[in-house]
């Protein structure tokens, strides 16, 4: 009986210990991975912890993590501990419980709520003091102790009310003073209390993530916020490799502690006591000069820094023996100063964010103290308008010689200034340097698709693929118009008999294909679809495009970013958008993957296209100015941009590296990204004729200023050498024209009524509408009324059966002593007055 | 001990006093400031209930229904787990009490964001649990479903259910078990009639722990829904984050605040406890 009963309990506790577990295991095997997937094992190896210690930004972010644990739960148990004695010495009881409400509202509302009120609170006073830099390691610092404190003084409470009182008293009695009472007397007895409250803070706030995400600002990164940030790009093993470090420099502290708490119970000898205190005090003083030391050292050597703020992963590290272009820099720049005869040391200080709205909010927030920054585009735009960035001086960065002639005009705008006259000078501003472009394209799972929807890969392969393989093709009534449900979602077509066929096969992706998880791009691609201006939609095209994704959303297997890696690399789904840099590198990792550009029913290409650009924001510091013009030159270097170019797969501007033979031999997918002279969307295995008019002149793009020839995909090819040879390529400069994404904030849209609204405002709106729009989960709701029910029934049944039994127990006992009951825990009395009133009833 | 001594000794609270004052209510009043107020176009500030009233909206109710569902869910699957395997664990000597309570804090010690992220290779379509229930020719789709998000709420915050019920436990007298199972209770109702009300005040705190972050939370629902599932946290943070829209998201963080007052309330009904138990 005993024995089945021990193991009932023992498996309980190892199943539940195996689910705390599992996803460690995974990390740990992962971290030993030799591929540079999260999903796919590809053998063992120790090179993602060779990259951890070549990787600064993350040490970096590692040193800021533990120095702000530390500070934190030390202030937070100095504050705490002081604070729950003067409460336990509180009389007044309305004080009392109004303070312990006050402390215990961050343990109750969601972090997330207290990382907003506090970020609200930290811009606020930052706009009244006018500061540019005030979000940062202190607003961080605060928050954390701020949730800490309660924890603290909840842990530290209790210890004081259960300290006999009369101690602290004898205390005082036998000749201490107070201030003696308190470190001799009352400090040992609640230090449990404070050791488990300082644990507590340290645990909550080297995990913490929301918070710090909300309050943080320039240049201070801490280790989750580099997590979350890599989640655009991907996250590297290597964070599997220094979560396995953590966890291993853990267990073994925690084992130690615990054998040193058995041996604690053996008392030392007053001289080992001695020898361990001169050790200890020597081993302090050592680590204290060397500090000391260090800081004068430093103190005689001027530190120059640049802020640089840029996407995650979006740089060569130094990882998988690539360059490390930041520590490159630094030490490039140090030998100049040399060179000028400067001592001066260089600090690149990298951090990362996840998208563009992240950045956007941080500069918009009044966060300054970026030097560098890399927005797209449209966000650039939109900076620029909003007077975040400044203009650069081209003469500092004389490798602008080297961008392509397509870019030239990029990032350039246009300004009039009257002079003293009155007459007007034309002045050309620039205010990005091109950093990377790339194409948004299709990545899809051959092998997959072959066994499950070969129809869809022989579509794809046929090379007139569009984005019908994304969202099927939906159903239009006779005049040509889309039909919509009453939810306003379209409506696949299973009338047309060719539409039907196709969207049967489409329905064999279902749940398989995945969509961006940001507004702007998952509604790009159904704009490029339905054939929309994606800069200036109009109410009906913003009608579609919502049916569309919403039609969509019935097939899609999730909203995604960077869990499009993994997913993709191991064949969990089967066909995606996404960057095409980040495509190729997902294909490095699976050779069943294999992607495409989009093209529409005309055969020309149609998808979006976007470059990133190095700006300086307006508010960056004067005196890091230099560095950053030496930086953003320094990244056009030949060496350094195709270190980079090499690393981050997406297309590079700058002349020198696309003509250079070894970048062109070391870059795997060269083809993809740069085919035949720019002629970046093609198809090199030439199986598309032109599309001749009835002359046999090769027919142009109507809509564009270019000469642009439509592929003819429906008439088979013939070997006729009648063909006008041409040249054919969609030039750079045509597609960002077209299919670039441009600032939407100060476009206006006129709807039906007559109202006006921004179009950022109207596409927000629809990704909300869309994002928040009912998924069917009855099952889930069925689920949780029956146990709510249940529990209410149960808590209903357990006080009327308490009531009954007190009522059986005082009628059987003469006389109670409602007195005692004051004293003792209610519960307690009750249950064992219950027992015993029980016992006493079969007795009869 | 003369009165001017014990005001001294209040004395230490003051500095925690203003910093609450500061950093607690203070930020607090500017969510209320910006939940009820409203930019118009000339960028002047104004009364507004406009942000509240249109959190009425039924897709906005889904949202938070859906999120009430999930935490709900989450927190009764971490009770049923948890009050077993820490009743387990109080029953053992203290010396593997104390090692068995660091494995469960454990886990905890390592980012969040990590531990999420690999959860998704484990239950991938071609994920491990996929891949070994093919050998048996089984498969069971789990990733970007409901039950894969409160799977992940119930990793991440079964912890903080164990604790509380454990430490609760262990405060229990061991006379007063044997004395119920001597007054003639059997072993299942010395658990639920004994056991279960003197470590009620654990409970609570441990379905406070886990109720409130459940409901909260936005990354889990992010990277194991697979972005279908909106909860109140997603969108609260695309409120701040990609739609800058503070009025609105302050009107959100509000109402859920006031959603978790009310719940924490009706809780606290069934419990006398000061919330001293947390770890």
């Amino acid at each position: 009986m005993t024995k089945k009963k021990l193991s009932f309990r023992t498996l309980c506790i190892i199943l539940t210990f195996v689910f705390l577990y599992m996803p460690i295991g995974v990390l740990v095997l992962y971290s030993f991975n030799a591929g540079d997937s999260t999903a796919v094992f590809k053998g063992f190896s120790f090179k993602w912890y060779i990259e951890l210690f070549n990787d600064t930004a993350t040490l970096n972010a590692l040193k800021n993590t533990l120095v702000l644990a530390i500070l934190s739960s030390v202030i937070s148990t100095i504050i705490g501990t002081a604070a729950a004695y003067g409460i336990s010495k509180m009389k007044n009881k309305y004080i009392k419980n109004a303070t312990m409400s006050a402390t215990q509202i961050p343990m109750i509302n969601p972090e997330i709520v207290t990382g907003i009120s506090m970020m609200l609170l930290f811009v606020f006073v930052a706009k009244l003091i006018n500061s540019t830099s005030f979000l940062g390691f202190w607003t961080v610092l605060i928050a954390h102790i701020t949730f800490n404190l309660p924890y603290v003084i909840l842990l530290v409470l209790p210890k004081f009310k259960e300290m006999d009182k009369s101690l602290p008293e004898a205390a005082l009695d036998l000749g201490c003073t107070p201030l003696q009472s308190f470190f001799k007397v009352e400090l040992p007895a609640i230090m449990p209390g404070i050791v488990a409250g300082f644990i507590m803070a340290f645990t909550l706030s080297i995990d913490d993530f929301v918070i710090s995400y909300f309050t943080t600002g320039s240049g201070f990164e801490t280790l989750p916020i580099r997590i979350y940030s890599m989640t655009k790009k991907r996250v590297t093993p290597d964070m599997y490799a220094l979560s396995t470090l953590i966890f291993i420099t853990i267990l073994v502290l925690l084992l130690i502690s615990n054998l040193a708490d058995n041996k604690n119970k053996i008392e030392l000898s007053k001289k080992t006591k001695k020898v361990l205190k001169i050790v200890g005090g020597s081993v302090f003083g050592t680590i204290g000069i060397a500090t000391i030391i260090i800081l004068c050292i430093s103190a005689t050597t001027e530190v120059k820094t640049v802020n640089v703020y840029n996407w995650g992963e979006y740089i060569s590290d130094g990882g998988d023996d690539t360059l490390d272009v930041n520590k490159e820099f630094e030490k490039w720049a140090e030998e100049y100063y040399k060179s000028q005869g400067k001592k001066v040391r260089v600090q690149v200080n990298y951090t990362t964010y996840a998208s563009n709205e992240d950045l956007y909010a941080k500069i918009a927030n009044g966060a300054g103290g970026y030097d560098i920054i890399i927005p797209s585009d449209y966000m650039l735009e939109k900076m620029k308008e909003e007077g975040h960035l400044q203009p650069l001086d081209s003469s500092k960065i004389p490798n602008l010689k080297y961008l392509d002639t397509q870019f030239e005009n990029m990032f350039v705008y246009e300004r009039t200034e009257t002079g003293e006259n009155g007459e007007k000078t034309t002045i050309n501003d620039r205010y990005g340097v091109p950093y990377t472009y790339g194409v948004v394209g299709i990545v899809y799972n051959g092998a997959e698709l072959l066994e499950n929807a070969p129809e869809i890969l022989a579509h794809i392969e046929s090379g007139n693929a569009g984005w019908e393989v994304m969202f099927g093709i939906p159903k239009r009534d006779a005049n040509g118009n889309f039909v919509y449900d009453s939810e306003g979602k379209m409506i696949l077509d299973m009338d047309d008999p060719e539409n039907k066929k196709f969207n049967e096969s489409y329905l064999k992706l279902k749940g398989q294909v995945l969509q961006f998880n940001n507004p702007r791009d998952a509604f790009g691609a159904a704009m490029y679809y339905l054939d929309v201006d994606v800069n200036n939609p109009t109410q009906e095209d913003w009608r579609a495009v919502y049916g569309l994704l919403a039609m969509q959303k019935n097939y899609v297997g999730g909203y995604v970013m960077d869990e499009i890696y993994n997913k993709m690399e191991n064949g969990a789904a089967w066909l995606a958008a996404y960057y095409a840099g980040d495509c190729l590198s997902m294909m490095g990792e699976n050779s069943d993957l294999d992607f495409f550009y989009p093209v529409n029913e005309e055969g020309y290409h149609q998808t979006n296209i976007f470059a990133d650009a190095m700006c300086i924001p307006a508010k960056a510091d004067e005196n890091n100015l230099e560095l950053a013009y030496m930086y953003i030159n320094f990244m056009m270097e030949e060496e350094i941009a195709s270190a980079n170019a090499e690393y981050i797969y997406y297309a590079c501007p700058y002349t020198h590296v696309i003509n250079s033979d070894d970048y062109k031999i070391n870059m795997g997918y060269y083809e993809y990204l740069y085919s035949n002279d720019g002629e970046i969307l093609e198809d090199d295995e030439g199986n598309y004729r032109l599309k001749l008019d009835a002359n046999g002149n090769p027919i142009y793009d109507p809509e564009g200023d270019y000469a642009v020839i439509y592929y003819d995909f429906k008439t088979p090819k013939v070997d006729d050498p009648n063909t006008p040879e041409i040249d054919f390529m969609l030039p750079i400069d045509y597609m960002f024209e077209r299919y670039m994404y441009k600032d939407l904030t100060n476009v206006m849209l006129t709807l039906n009524d007559g109202t006006e609204i921004s179009q950022l405002n109207m596409l927000n709106h629809k990704w909300e509408q869309l994002k928040v729009q009912s998924t069917s989960m009855i099952g889930i709701y069925i689920t949780c009324g029956i146990i709510a029910i249940l529990i209410v029934g149960f808590i209903v049944y357990s006080i009327i059966i308490k009531r009954k039994r007190r009522k059986l127990y005082w009628n059987n006992t003469p006389t109670p002593k409602a007195k005692k009951r004051e004293d003792a825990d209610p519960d307690l009395s009750d249950t064992t007055l219950v027992a015993i009133g029980k016992a006493k009833k079969r007795e009869k | 001990m003369t009165k001017k001594n014990n005001i001294l000794k209040q004395a230490a609270a003051y500095p925690h006093i203003v910093w609450a004052i500061i950093f607690i209510i203070a930020p607090l009043l500017f969510v209320a400031y910006y939940a009820f107020t409203d930019t118009d176009e000339a960028g002047k500030v104004h009364f507004s209930l406009a942000n509240i009233t249109s959190l009425a909206q039924a897709t906005y109710l889904e949202v938070f229904l859906r999120s009430v569902c999930f935490a709900f869910l989450a927190t009764v699957i971490c009770f049923v787990i948890a009050y077993p395997v820490a009743y387990f664990i109080s029953r053992t000597s203290p010396k593997v009490q104390k090692i068995l309570v660091m494995l469960v804090m454990l886990p905890q010690w390592l980012n969040f964001l990590i531990r999420t992220y690999s959860w998704m290779a484990i239950l991938e379509d071609t994920g491990i649990i996929n891949s070994i229930l093919g050998l048996v020719g089984l498969e069971l789709h789990m990733i970007n479903t409901p039950g894969a998000v409160i799977l992940g709420m119930v990793y991440n915050f079964l912890p903080y259910m164990i604790i509380p019920i454990h430490s609760a436990m262990t405060k229990i007298d061991p006379r007063v078990l044997e004395a119920a199972s001597d007054l003639g209770c059997n072993p299942l109702g010395v658990v639920t009639k004994v056991v279960f009300p003197l470590s009620l005040s654990g409970v609570i705190s441990g379905i406070t722990m886990v109720f409130v972050p459940s409901i909260s939370t936005f990354y889990i629902s992010q990277k194991l829904g697979g972005g279908n599932f909106d909860l109140i946290g997603d969108s609260i943070e695309r409120q701040f984050q990609t739609q800058y829209d503070y009025n609105m998201g302050a009107a959100m963080s509000f109402v859920l605040m006031l959603l978790i007052i009310a719940s924490m309330a009706v809780m606290n009904k069934y419990s006398d406890d000061e919330g001293g138990v947390i770890v």
